[in-house]
């Protein structure tokens, strides 16, 4: 029942029937989207942390790395998240924590997709020995935990947020691996797959145009909710010491400092907010559009 | 020369177990300079009783019966409980409980010895024969105290070759002319022997149930064959007033009263040295009542506790520093750059030694001017180091240097001493940047840094110290550009570079070494003054002690010589 009268069903969910869009209906279905309460949330908080992260230089009230004030002052007009050991304002920190998580979030899914995805759809549509090599180097690195796997790959390579984004990409690749080769697997029996085989595509054409618009669609919804996870696996690089170096104002490493001075609260405070809502903005913006673009039906 | 063990660290064990085992530190001992004019002995002669009179609260007698328990909160840096091994902040308080020393240090004078197995002892007049009067003491098992087990114990901590082996350097022969009696003698003149021998690595063991149970060396062969290491993680063989019970690594060191103790009766059935990693912690079991002793409490939060009745609260000033060394030798960016003297300066003087005291140990603690700390021999009359970056701008244009130059900073990530070497290093960061030096940073778990300084040096990097004993001749040896001194390597460039000499402190030391009193003094001061003019070291923070236990623990003291002396320890 894949491949049917998009009217025929009319809920939301359901029309985005991916093989038979046309460049109208999915104009239209985008925008539907944001009726959907999740995905407008995780969008506004998404795209709120991303115009802090744009524009932050312009606006901050401190430099995130200069001494503006006495040290540890607890949460004030000047300061609004206080000082932190240093003096410094913990709120520009914060704000500038962002321009470190964000984009090492987004390089790392698209690192993993470009590495593991390419790896999976190759495996799924080929089978056979490439399948088995990819999948067991793929069950390999899952057997390790990620934090620890990331943990012992960071630490091999000295602390450092580069070092952090090569850890990140060895941990999350085999997710993409497998999510893309399932999709390649489910998508190779459909008919219009067959009808093409028959016509005579080569295989790469099959894949790259056929296979692989089709298979995306889950891997997106998957992408989206993963940045959050990226963000928060940063952090505790971070905050493990093998991530961010001082005095980069990165959140987890913020939140070490906060734990040394226990007593003021507001310095780990600060940073846990900043992760909480970038990850929960990511999640919400994931679950929603798994709702809309409903990745389950589709591939019924 | 603490400095390059362990240090209480905020590392992350995750992350360090990681990265490496705790690896074993091979330290060059400082080589003390040798001979020549002798002049000025010294002649002490201690309380001929067999107490430790003249101390409050001596081995507390308890009157036999039971107290309770005592648990000292701590984040333990052991790495061996071999007497002839241990080097580290908590084997000094773990040795001193365990194996005596034949005198000890006054808690509170530091220039005092006073006695604890030794009855009385002198030096000749040059100071190179030290003859000690041994007490009637026994060891644990019962067995007496003589002459042949000190200088066995002695002769193995040399002969190990392992991080305080050091302390015995130059000694020519040990004799015992009777059960009673030990004669050491020295090729030179070591006026530093008598505050050494109340180091707590100088400690006595029963040396005929070491050969016995651990097969144990003391002759030369002892740095390779001996293995007795393990025996003494499950083992001791001392006098002192507790014996060791057991120890987990990252759990807890437990000690249990020494039944046979010759000196009184020890006040505690048990005492329990406990991990507890941060400060926050420490100080949370230690208002859950959960601990008596909590001993790195933090200086940031000392407001907490400051008042509370059922605590016992005050800070002490301490004999530790934590300072930054350049190193001209150095292969990394900006160690080409450090060669000139001028530039060095401009360091020193860029540098906000008041805004570091406050940020590190929020103000409780003194700057110190050369690697000898106030309090000791020699620190008394030299000038305190201050920022100045007027004149720190014009060294950099004369040097050449206004556009300034990156410097690579690696230094171990720990927390020392309540000073977060993080916090410390932004600071540094930052004032180094108003001359427009650009620190790199890079903090490392403690074996990769040491690794690094041996090897190749590191052009600037952060370290901490803890004096081995009370006398001066320990600083000039370790931070001396004196040639074979570990910090005259590591500056030259570790391994790969070649090491840096001052042909002044040399000579320097072995005068020091061979005077007493006024003279002594004014040979470390001028060697303090050739250590402050080699532009290698800034000390930056000597901070103070939180000593903060409950209300009714009597003695905890801090020791210059011994940590925490856990026989000045009671309930009152």
């Amino acid at each position: 029942m894949t491949i049917q009268d998009p009217h025929a069903i009319p809920t939301p969910g359901a029309d985005v029937v991916v093989a038979t869009r046309t460049p109208n209906r999915s104009r239209r279905s985008s925008l539907a989207m944001f009726r959907n309460p999740g995905i407008a949330f995780g969008t506004a908080i998404t795209l709120i942390w991303l115009v802090i992260m744009i524009t932050v230089h312009w606006w901050a009230p401190y430099d995130p790395y200069e001494s503006v004030g006495s040290r540890l002052q607890s949460p004030n007009g000047q300061h609004w998240f206080g000082t932190d050991a240093l003096g410094r304002d913990v709120f520009t920190r914060v704000l500038y924590g962002s321009r470190q998580s964000l984009p090492i979030a987004v390089l790392v899914i698209a690192s993993a997709l470009l590495i593991g995805g390419t790896l999976g759809a190759l495996a799924g549509y080929f089978g056979k020995f490439a399948d088995t090599a990819v999948m067991r180097l793929a069950d390999v690195t899952m057997a390790f935990p990620p934090i620890l796997l990331a943990m012992a790959v960071a630490a091999a390579l000295g602390p450092g947020l580069r070092n952090g984004f090569f850890a990140m990409v060895i941990v999350w690749w085999p997710i993409y691996a497998r999510l893309l080769r399932a999709q390649v697997m489910a998508v190779k029996q459909r008919e219009h797959i067959e009808a093409a085989v028959t016509v005579g595509a080569t295989r790469g054409r099959i894949l790259r145009r056929h296979v692989l618009p089709l298979s995306f669609t889950g891997v997106m919804v998957n992408a989206t909710m993963d940045l959050g996870q990226v963000v928060l696996l940063t952090a505790s690089l971070s905050f493990l010491g093998l991530g961010a170096v001082p005095p980069a104002p990165e959140w987890g490493a913020m939140i070490t400092e906060g734990a040394k001075n226990f007593y003021q609260w507001w310095i780990a405070v600060a940073p846990g907010l900043a992760i909480a809502t970038v990850v929960l903005g990511f999640n919400f913006l994931g679950d929603g559009l798994r709702d809309v673009l409903d990745v389950r039906s589709a591939q019924r | 020369m603490r400095s390059s063990f362990m240090g209480s660290s905020t590392g992350r064990a995750s992350g360090r177990g990681l990265v490496a085992a705790l690896a074993t530190v091979a330290l060059i001992a400082a080589s003390c300079g040798s001979d020549d004019d002798s002049s000025g002995g010294t002649t002490v002669v201690g309380d001929s009783s067999n107490t430790t009179a003249g101390v409050d609260s001596t081995p507390a007698s308890a009157g036999g019966t039971d107290v309770r328990e005592l648990v000292v909160a701590r984040d333990m840096d052991v790495n061996s409980l071999d007497p002839a091994r241990a080097y580290c902040d908590t084997c000094q308080i773990y040795l001193t409980a365990v194996y005596e020393t034949l005198i000890t240090v006054d808690p509170s004078d530091l220039s005092q010895q006073i006695p604890r197995l030794a009855t009385s002892w002198e030096a000749n007049d040059d100071n190179t024969v030290f003859t000690f009067a041994l007490a009637d003491a026994t060891f644990a098992d019962g067995s007496p105290v003589e002459a042949k087990d000190v200088k066995w114990s002695w002769e193995r901590l040399s002969n190990v070759k392992a991080s305080a082996s050091y302390l015995m350097d130059g000694y020519s022969s040990i004799e015992t002319p009777d059960e009673k009696t030990v004669v050491v003698t020295f090729e030179a003149p070591n006026s530093a022997f008598l505050p050494i021998v109340s180091a707590p690595y100088m400690g006595v063991s029963n040396s005929d149930e070491a050969i016995a149970q651990a097969s144990a060396l003391a002759d030369e062969t002892a740095e390779t064959d001996d293995s007795a290491e393990p025996f003494f993680l499950e083992n001791s063989l001392g006098s002192g007033p507790y014996q060791l019970e057991s120890y987990t690594e990252g759990d807890a060191l437990v000690l249990v009263r020494n039944d046979n103790y010759w000196n009184g009766t020890p006040q505690f059935p048990m005492v329990t040295i406990k991990q507890v990693k941060d400060s926050a912690s420490q100080l949370q079991q230690l208002q859950a009542g959960d601990v008596d002793i909590a001993m790195q409490i933090s200086l940031d939060s000392l407001s907490q506790i400051e008042g509370d009745p059922n605590l016992n609260v005050s800070t002490t000033d301490s004999y530790n520093f934590v300072y930054i060394a350049v190193s001209p030798g150095a292969q990394g960016p900006g160690g080409a750059e450090l060669q000139d003297p001028m530039v060095r300066e401009a360091i020193k003087l860029a540098v906000d030694y008041t805004g570091i005291l406050d940020v590190t140990v929020a103000g409780n603690g003194k700057l110190q001017a050369s690697p000898i700390p106030n309090g000791f021999d020699g620190s008394a009359d030299l000038a305190l180091p201050a920022q100045d970056l007027d004149k720190a701008t014009a060294l950099m244009a004369e040097a050449g240097l206004t556009d300034g130059f990156t410097l690579d900073a690696m230094y171990p990530k720990v927390n020392v001493y309540g000073v977060d070497f993080d916090v410390m290093m932004q600071k540094v960061q930052q004032d180094l940047k108003k001359i427009n030096i650009e620190v790199n940073l890079q903090p490392v778990e403690f074996p990769q840094w040491i690794d690094a300084i041996n090897a190749e040096g590191i052009p600037l990097t952060a370290v901490y110290f803890a004096p081995d004993h009370t006398d001066s001749s320990q600083y000039p040896g370790y931070f001396g550009m004196i040639d074979g001194s570990p910090w005259s390597v590591r500056a030259g460039g570790g391994a790969a570079g070649a090491p840096i000499v001052n042909e002044k402190e040399a000579p320097l030391l072995s005068k020091a070494l061979a005077s007493s009193g006024a003279a002594k003094t004014a040979a470390y001061t001028e060697l303090g003054q050739e250590m402050i003019n080699d532009l290698i070291f800034f000390p930056l923070v000597n901070p103070q002690l939180v000593l903060a236990s409950q209300a009714d623990v009597t003695g905890n003291l801090y020791s210059g010589c011994c940590n925490l002396d856990l026989s000045f320890v009671g309930i009152g």
